[in-house]
């Protein structure tokens, strides 16, 4: 059922089969987009190594050879939302409920941001910073009054 | 000296029913969203992401912040396959 405009994806299948028992059992992580969105300059900060890790053996092998690497990703992401949502739960949450009422961009949400920045500054250690920032220019999320604000404040 | 009060009616007519149209395509559109404004702008990486929403929590706009998934979660990804030309 191909209609115009849509290329054809192929009818949907489901393979009910668990994962070999060969395999160590990992738990997947069950946050959904808004608080990983909220949560991933953290993420990216403190699981930095596993990730690279992970992304390097996936280029050099593209077929199913580094679950090893993937379920350390896993099991560090899972460990910093478990943090969070220990240390900081009522900031983590009031910034991605704000982030699904607005698309998941971050540019309306800096208010509430910033409590949850400083408090995973003292709590946790972990400074949100935005990679590729040119040297010198305050990242956009410290800029006091930015030009694209929400429209109401 | 009579004000002519049936000039303003089809003004007032037109009025309701733009504000009674309005208003329920705007509640259509909060229902269909959980309750929040919708999303727009989805590429590719949106659309991804709110698949695995849904496989994570049953609405595409359903949200959780759990660390651990629910243990449905493992089996029920969808592929896509189509049979092959040869």
């Amino acid at each position: 059922m191909s209609h115009y405009g849509f290329p054809d994806r192929g009818t949907p299948y489901n393979n009910p089969a668990p994962m070999p028992k060969t395999v160590p059992h990992v738990d997947e992580i069950g946050a959904t987009s808004a608080p990983l969105k909220s949560a991933s300059f953290f993420i990216g900060e403190k699981c930095k190594e596993f990730n690279e890790d992970f992304m390097l053996c996936k280029s050099k092998n593209p077929s199913e050879k580094c679950l090893l690497e993937g379920r350390r990703v896993t099991r560090c992401a899972a460990d910093l939302l478990q943090k969070m949502q220990a240390s900081c739960a009522k900031e983590f949450e009031s910034h991605w409920q704000c982030l699904e009422m607005n698309n998941q961009e971050f540019y309306p949400c800096r208010k509430v941001e910033r409590p949850l920045n400083a408090c995973m500054f003292t709590k946790l250690g972990l400074k949100k910073t935005i990679p590729g920032t040119p040297k010198g220019a305050t990242p956009i999320h410290e800029v006091e009054n930015p030009i694209h604000q929400p429209l109401l404040k | 000296m009579p004000v002519p009060w049936e000039a303003v009616l089809p003004v007032v007519l037109m009025t309701t029913m733009f504000t009674v149209g309005g208003t329920l395509f705007r509640t259509a559109r909060t229902l269909n969203n959980d309750g929040k404004p919708p999303r727009y702008g989805i590429d590719e990486w949106d659309e991804m992401m709110m698949h695995r929403d849904k496989r994570l929590t049953g609405s595409t706009r359903g949200q959780s912040s759990n660390p651990k998934a629910p243990p449905e979660f493992a089996i029920n990804s969808i592929q896509y396959a189509k049979p092959s030309l040869q």
